[in-house]
């Protein structure tokens, strides 16, 4: 018995072993056959119809895999995957190239994909990372292809003006050494950061806001405002709260400074968390400044006398948004959307809301406001992939044919069919959006223009802003709509970006243009502990709990535990460059 | 030959079978605890993933000196021993009261009743409950509409660093107490009840038989479950801080697991985190080891 048992399970044995020692084997050559060298643009050329052009197909059918970020709902036709949809088969049909998919994941699930994808050493031919850590471990690492001569050769003019209206800051975030390792994503303008105020409300209580009418109030006026709201009450809810704020206090997103003060900063011409050039020609953190120190005691003021809601610091976001909803706060500080999707609660729980957006303009009447960090989204080419200039082809495809063809509907029906019906972007083979800095306003002017009449459906240039003239034509009919989303789009294109749009005719925007926006060495190992820092520091004061006078602690504090080895470290990177 | 086939079963039949079934927990042991143990060499290292374990940069000490360098480290340490230290003592100690009193009921419903509502809340997890602490300790929240209904002051429980501590502390103890009794339940009931009666002859109070017969007869427990909480000194409870803390009581409220978790791992220093890990690890096993002596020493028990 025992004997037959071990004849048989030797040969089982010594077959599994065999097995897996080729397995290894297999993946040993693999891994060395995977370095040889990546062929030049002009040596990639010979394999395409006509070489050099931005949008020339391939004689042979060749295959991309990529890392692809997904979203929870698509809206995808019936059929139709992430993988095999209009816009993979556009690329098809195009380029001749079959995409197929590495990994699909979204947000965290996304990140820990790509961690895996980098601690493994397999990257997808192209995908796309969310950090310029990320871009600069893949540099570091070797395993990403330099697109520098690529996107000089064969990205098209549209594409090429849309990322020069950034400045050059677009393509300098991705630009690592004087080479372009990835093809960024765009992050166009849309300051400034604004209050948003229960209209309903001043109203009902008869407080006329911006007398002036410019669209631009005082800090004392937001001031007067909550100190009425809190006396009052028009919510009629008995606990009427002051104006709430996240804990996390600033953000150097203006496009995410919901419920942060960097609106409170902008009226004494603070600008915290952005490096800028100092008045000696220095790199200084905004944070550091004495104008910061000054709104931290406005907001230390303000906590005092119950302006601020008293559990200030430890509230999370939803309890803030609840605030709102509950009826119990009526001033919002925020960007242009939060309509759409904070304030949105409001109109749910009450019929009768209205929000009307102002920004805050300091003593000389101007509003200040710091142009957008460069975006932290980049495609990235895997080293070693043949066709390394597809990336760039299908950058031309989506973000300027895609976009400024006015003849979508014929030449490319399948595709119109998708934005018509609201099908997600994020289906497009790279999920990111590419526009000229100018398109907030653009799209806004369309939108104007689409509700007026004064152009046709036709020629509004994207598809949600032709959703959105329909919504806003909703509200316009009938202000007491049940309708939210028609109330969200008209409150967050007609008031907020009408408000940009109005300030920016008028000229009152004072910009402040950010000296800095990457990571130095040093910060990889201080930067964490630098945070915690300033935001405990910052709240202790605003709270009271530490006099206005300990911002110098903090500020000596600072420097001392790796700030200034960070400003150093900075100025040698911007010293190097020049 | 029936008797050979005999000897072979009960030498490697049997015995071999027995061992067999040790096999899945050895494999298990050496598949997740052992062969992950290599991970370990990271904390010496400037780890890259890419490069992998073997192939990142060797600095040595670099990330134990820069956790020993931290401004902050001597505070979270202290909150972390303050906050573990109290957990432990007053945990230990409403558990003992608690299972002696439960003890004296004679009615059985209530007693189980009791009990499984006590135990109760040990069943669910620090992400529920500490929305159900926030609600109570706000400033709108429950307890204090009371403290205001005895004329005192509002207080700002979780945004107060001279409360949070205590809160965390209370909180935990009021989630575990009833479940740690279960073990002095079952000592008490492993006291011989002829001591008891010995002791009323004798004209012993209640008082007086907890005293002599009941808590001498659970020492050598609370002693064995003393020792297998220091191991846990170092870790006060990442899920509970990490769901009720925020910037405001960083300075009371911060532990090394939730440090670590922000500086660690949100700033993506994998090497720093190992570190950090290994240095709880070590105290750990240190503290084990020498309550372990000093159980043998006091109560002749030892847990292994």
């Amino acid at each position: 018995m025992r004997t037959k048992w071990s004849m048989k399970i030797t040969p089982l044995t010594k077959r599994l072993a065999v097995l897996s020692m080729s397995a290894l084997m297999v993946a040993f050559l693999a891994a060395c056959g995977g370095s040889t060298n990546p062929p030049t643009a002009e040596e990639a050329g010979k394999y395409e119809v006509t070489p050099g052009d931005p949008f020339s197909a391939y004689k042979d059918e060749i295959t991309v895999t990529m890392g692809r970020v997904t979203t929870a709902n698509p809206k995808l036709p019936a059929g139709d995957t992430y993988e095999n949809n209009a816009y993979t088969r556009l690329v098809k049909d195009t380029f001749n190239a079959q995409i197929t998919d590495q990994f699909e994941a979204n947000g965290e699930d996304y990140s820990r994909q790509v961690s895996l994808a980098i601690a493994s050493g397999e990257l997808p031919d192209m995908m796309r990372v969310d950090s310029k850590d990320e871009l600069k471990e893949l540099v570091d690492n070797d395993l990403i292809e330099d697109l520098t001569a690529i996107y000089d050769q064969y990205a098209t003019d549209n594409i090429k003006q849309m990322y020069d209206s950034y400045d050059g800051r677009a393509l300098d975030n991705a630009t690592i050494d004087g080479r372009l390792m990835g093809l960024p994503a765009t992050s166009l303008d849309s300051a400034p950061t604004m209050v948003w105020v229960r209209q309903d409300w001043l109203d009902l209580l008869g407080i006329q806001l911006d007398a002036d009418g410019d669209g631009a109030i005082s800090l004392g006026e937001v001031e007067k405002t909550a100190q009425e709201f809190l006396k009052r009450d028009p919510g009629q809810t008995g606990n009427p709260v002051g104006i709430p704020f996240v804990n996390t206090l600033n953000t150097t997103d203006y496009n995410a400074s919901a419920y942060t003060m960097l609106g409170v900063a902008s009226t004494e011409g603070a600008f915290p968390q952005y490096w800028m050039n100092g008045e000696d020609g220095k790199i200084v953190y905004g944070s550091t400044t004495e104008e910061t120190k000054q709104m931290l005691g406005i907001m230390a003021d303000w906590y005092k006398n119950g302006i601020i809601d008293p559990q200030f610091g430890t509230r999370t976001f939803d309890d803030i948004t609840a605030l709102y909803a509950n009826g119990q706060s009526g001033i919002a500080f925020g960007p242009w959307h939060i309509p759409d999707w904070g304030l949105i609660s409001v109109k749910q729980m009450d019929k009768d809301a209205k929000f009307s957006a102002y920004t805050l303009e300091d003593e000389d009447g101007n509003v200040n406001v710091a142009h957008a960090n460069p975006s932290n989204q980049f495609i990235v080419v895997r080293k070693g992939y043949e066709h390394p200039e597809l990336a760039v082809k299908i950058l031309n495809l989506f973000y300027d044919k895609l976009a400024n063809d006015k003849d979508v509907a014929t030449t490319m029906p399948e595709a119109a069919k998708y934005q018509e019906t609201g099908v997600d972007g994020s289906t497009r083979p790279f999920n990111i959006e590419v526009n000229s800095a100018t398109s907030l306003l653009d799209d806004y002017s369309d939108v104007v223009r689409g509700i007026k009449g004064e152009i046709g459906l036709d020629e509004v240039r994207t598809t949600e802003s032709k959703n959105n003239i329909g919504s806003i034509k909703t509200y316009l009919s009938d202000m007491d709509t049940d309708d939210v989303t028609a109330w969200s789009k008209y409150h967050s294109r007609i008031n907020g970006v009408g408000l940009i749009d109005k300030l920016t005719q008028e000229n009152k925007f004072v910009w402040m243009t950010p000296a800095y926006s990457g990571t130095t060495p040093s910060m990889k190992q201080t930067w964490a502990n630098l945070t915690k820092l300033e935001q405990e520091s910052f709240i202790k004061i605003v709270t009271g709990s530490e006099p206005l006078d300990y911002f110098d602690t903090f500020v000596s504090n600072w420097k001392k535990q790796g700030g200034d080895q960070v400003i150093q470290e900075i100025e040698d990177e911007i010293a190097a460059k020049q | 030959m029936k008797q050979g086939k005999l000897k072979a079963r009960g030498r490697l039949g049997t015995g071999a079978m027995y061992h067999m079934m040790m096999l899945p927990g050895i494999l298990f042991l050496l598949v997740f605890s052992y062969i992950p143990m290599v991970g370990v060499i990271t904390a010496f290292q400037d780890y890259i993933p890419a490069k992998g374990m073997f192939g990142s940069e060797f600095v040595g000490l670099k990330h134990f000196i820069y956790m020993f360098k931290l401004p902050d480290i001597g505070q979270v340490v202290s909150n972390t021993l303050i906050i573990a230290i109290g957990k432990i003592l007053l945990g230990t100690m409403m558990a003992i009261i608690f299972s002696v009193l439960l003890n004296e009921i004679r009615i059985k419903y209530v007693k189980k009743s009791v009990q499984t509502i006590v135990y109760l809340p040990h069943f669910l997890s620090w992400v529920v409950l500490a929305s159900v602490v926030v609600n109570m300790f706000s400033l709108d929240g429950i307890v204090n509409q009371m403290l205001a209904f005895f004329g005192l002051e509002n207080i700002n429980f979780l945004g107060s660093n001279t409360w949070f501590q205590p809160l965390i502390i209370g909180t935990d103890v009021w989630k575990e107490f009833g479940y740690s009794s279960i073990v002095y339940l079952a000592a008490i009931t492993s006291i011989d009840p002829g001591l008891y009666e010995a002791a009323g002859m004798d004209g012993a109070s209640w008082w007086r038989k907890v005293w002599h017969i009941t808590l001498p007869g659970m020492l050598p427990i609370i002693l064995l479950m003393g020792v297998m909480s220091l191991t846990n000194i170092l870790s006060a409870g990442f899920d509970q801080v990490y769901n009720l803390y925020n910037p405001v009581v960083y300075e009371s409220g911060d532990i090394l697991d939730t440090y670590v978790y922000r500086i660690g791992l949100v700033g993506r220093q994998y090497s720093f985190g190992t570190a950090v890990g290994l240095f709880k690890s070590v105290i750990g096993i240190v503290l084990l080891l020498s309550a372990n002596q000093l159980a043998k020493k006091y109560t002749d028990r030892k847990i292994f």
